[in-house]
């Protein structure tokens, strides 16, 4: 309208917007180092003109909104890949244990024993009724079951502990869920009110990401702000103002946690993040390499005992079993496998009952060239279980390196957008410095102004 | 906000540097292990093959430590062939004499005892022993392999068997380690025990005494021929023992290439990669300290 005191609004107008700016300014800078913070740009737009007398005056600045710079679709990817490199992360930090079990390089694993074992037989074919050279052999065996038992109580052992790491992580889930669901709760009422959401929504995006680290997460937009999360399957965290939390249980078979949702379990439906790698080397790679084990344990000591019990021992009795395995089928082979015979004279060497025979001994000795082990010989059977485990390590290794090379490209992609420009902020904080500062001294004028006004026709008693 | 410029590369930074750190860590470890392959993850299928060639390299050592073994066992019986050889020349020289027409009664008694002699020298070497085992017992080793019966037609008996023993030398190799005393002894080309026996009986008795002797040369022949299992067997080993300390040479060239560091590689590559953790290191003090137009507002 033209007035002084329009004038005056123009300028405090002015100062207030000037002044909102800073404060944005100066957050950002503040939040500079803050993970998972969005860079905030403030949109000054001219007020709208005033018409009077035909004229249109304009009506000095505010602000119109304050916007975070977030791309969501960047965000989502980078919670996807994250998903996976946890995965692989978790899974390699089991499976690299599993691996020095079988570290040949450093002579750990089984063929030193087994191959001993083999060795002593050689030995005692020279001279069959030598009760040292006997006694050498039985040692030689006592060693490989015991390292058959040791190996295979290790492997368990692993399990048990990448089992601990789930029943953790679905704790943490648990949090995490719980935590989303208050924040969609504070996203909608500030968003339904008008206000500004954005460290609200910071936190939700960093809260989702943290949780991707753990489980496969599936977002979807629920309207007025909430966001609704399930796992890639369909199983519901996040509905709204609550999370669904997950549960353990005790499976019968294994003993291991199943993981329960509203009553399913959903234990193979998880797809990525750390608790896909934990359950995929608890309940996939572990048992298969203690199956091998059992397998190797199982058929090598089966054909053992056969071939001792066709045998006559030292003292003319018929060869008994040489081996203690379990009484049908491989399973638990290897943890329990123990040597039968209690004195040397046991080994049944003789075929033809007299001491100085050793076609017997000779039939054991066959044993490391007949297909007995799944088609396969005893040594190639375990090269090609050290070759498995070796695998499973290499595999996930590179996908893993492979993996946080993207997450580092995406969040280079995710600072540009949303990063703090140090350089910028400060050159607005100087343009809305100066900007106040105008705004100020035109108050000044105008109230040097004013006074002169009121002062008018009289002798000045306002300066 | 310009899109394409990222006001935070620190991330960056950080795993440049992690990169440089891990691959000068890797490098020495090549280094001080002697091996450039330190984990069944770092190359499954060379682990894999170095269980196989471990496993042939101890078979092999061992193999080594049985032909050694047996070759002092089939020394042994190589002599008793030798010495036995020797007793029937003897005997076939006594005999020749007992045969003679000038030779008396009492002088053909003589000799006769000087043969009985032999027969008994003949069943020691015919019991002789490997580390406690009788090597001509077939595989009754427990037991001596003769013992003197006068009422038998060759003055003794067999208490072995006729079996024989094999033994794995190499892999799919195996020798047979043993002579049945049955064989050397008492054989029907050329029994050398009985021939002993009837040559002291025709010398006590006056007759027949040129057929003994015709016995003891067939005994003669036989028992030489006997030696040429030991000396075959012995040469195989022989020949043997060198494959295997080829074989075990090749084994380890094999492990080497499988497994093994290049250490002029490995110390070309620590030298680079600790540069380049400088390089990172140093780059990253400097980039994080470069000023920003805050600090030059007053």
């Amino acid at each position: 309208m033209g007035t002084l005191l329009s004038s005056l609004n123009i300028a405090i107008q002015s100062m207030e917007a000037n002044q909102e700016a800073l404060s944005t300014t100066t957050n950002n800078i503040a939040n500079a180092n803050t993970p998972g913070y969005t860079d905030q740009s403030v949109s000054l737009v001219e007020s709208r003109p005033i018409e009077y007398g035909g004229m249109l005056f304009g009506d000095g600045v505010s602000v119109s909104q304050i916007t975070s710079q977030r791309d969501s679709l960047l965000q989502t990817r980078l919670d996807q890949e994250t998903q996976q490199q946890s995965s692989y992360n978790s899974y390699l930090g089991t499976m690299q244990q599993v691996q020095t079990l079988f570290n040949e390089t450093t002579g750990n694993g089984l063929q030193t024993s087994l191959t001993s074992f083999f060795n002593s037989l050689q030995q005692l074919s020279t001279s069959p009724a030598d009760v040292s050279l006997r006694q050498g052999v039985l040692t030689a065996a006592q060693n490989l079951a015991q390292t058959f038992n040791s190996t295979s109580s290790n492997l368990s052992q692993l399990q048990e502990s990448a089992d601990q790491t789930v029943t953790q992580t679905v704790s943490q889930i648990n949090t995490l869920t719980s935590q989303i669901a208050n924040l969609n709760v504070q996203i909608a009422s500030a968003s339904g009110g008008g206000q500004n959401a954005n460290t609200l929504l910071d936190q939700r995006d960093q809260a989702i990401e943290q949780l991707s680290g753990l489980i496969d997460v599936s977002q979807s937009d629920a309207g007025g702000g909430l966001v609704t999360l399930t796992t890639s399957n369909g199983t519901a965290l996040v509905v709204g103002n609550h999370s669904i939390p997950l549960t353990t249980e005790t499976n019968p078979s294994t003993g291991f946690q199943d993981i329960y949702s509203q009553g399913s379990d959903i234990t193979s439906g998880i797809t990525s993040g750390s608790l896909a790698g934990a359950l995929q080397a608890r309940d996939q790679s572990i048992p298969l390499i203690l199956s091998s084990l059992d397998s190797l344990a199982s058929s090598l000591g089966n054909s053992m005992n056969t071939v001792n019990e066709a045998g006559t021992d030292l003292n003319g009795n018929q060869g008994q079993a040489f081996f203690n395995l379990p009484s049908s089928g491989s399973a638990g082979a290897a943890a329990t496998i123990s040597v039968a015979l209690t004195d040397p004279s046991q080994i049944a060497g003789s075929l033809n009952g007299t001491s100085g025979d050793n076609s017997n001994i000779n039939a054991m000795l066959a044993l490391q060239n007949q297909t007995i082990v799944n088609g396969q010989t005893p040594i190639n059977a375990y090269s090609n279980l050290v070759d498995q485990v070796g695998n499973d390590v290499s595999t996930a290794t590179s996908q893993n390196t492979s993996s946080q090379a993207v997450i580092t490209q995406l969040q280079n992609q995710i600072s540009s957008v949303s990063g703090v420009d140090i350089n910028q902020e400060s050159v607005n904080l100087i343009q809305y410095e100066r900007a106040y500062q105008a705004a100020a001294q035109v108050s000044a004028v105008i109230d040097s102004l004013t006074a002169s006004a009121i002062d008018l026709g009289q002798a000045q008693s306002v300066a | 906000m310009s899109t394409t410029f990222n006001p935070n590369i620190l991330p960056d930074l950080l795993l440049d540097l992690q990169t440089a750190q891990q691959n000068a860590e890797n490098a020495a470890e090549e280094i001080s292990t002697g091996r450039a392959v330190n984990a069944p993850g770092d190359n499954p299928a060379a682990v894999a093959a170095l269980v196989l060639n471990d496993a042939q390299t101890s078979e092999d050592a061992q193999f080594q430590t049985n032909i050694s073994d047996l070759q002092s066992k089939l020394q042994v019986g190589n002599s008793v062939m030798s010495d036995a050889a020797q007793l029937m020349t003897s005997a076939i020289t006594l005999g020749t004499e007992g045969a003679t027409g000038t030779t008396t009664a009492s002088e053909r008694q003589s000799i006769a005892q000087q043969v009985a002699g032999l027969q008994q020298q003949m069943l020691a070497l015919a019991n002789s022993t490997y580390q406690g085992a009788y090597i001509f017992s077939g595989t009754n080793v427990t037991a001596p392999a003769f013992t003197a019966d006068s009422s038998s037609s060759t003055g003794v008996d067999y208490n072995g068997n006729s079996a024989t023993t094999s033994v794995e030398i190499s892999q799919g190799q195996s020798i047979q380690t043993n002579l049945p005393g049955s064989q050397v002894f008492l054989n029907s080309s050329g029994n050398v025990f009985k021939a002993l026996n009837d040559l002291t009986n025709a010398l006590n008795s006056g007759t027949g005494i040129a057929a003994a002797v015709t016995e003891a040369q067939n005994a003669f022949t036989q028992i030489n021929g006997q030696a040429g299992f030991y000396g075959d067997a012995l040469s195989q080993l022989q020949n043997t023992e060198s494959y295997l300390s080829q074989e075990t040479v090749n084994l380890s060239s094999q492990q080497n290439s499988l497994i093994g560091a290049n250490l002029t590689q490995a110390a070309t590559n620590l030298t680079q990669d600790e540069i380049d953790e400088q390089a990172s290191e140093s780059a990253t003090a400097q980039i994080l300290q470069i000023p920003t137009v805050l600090d030059y507002i007053e």
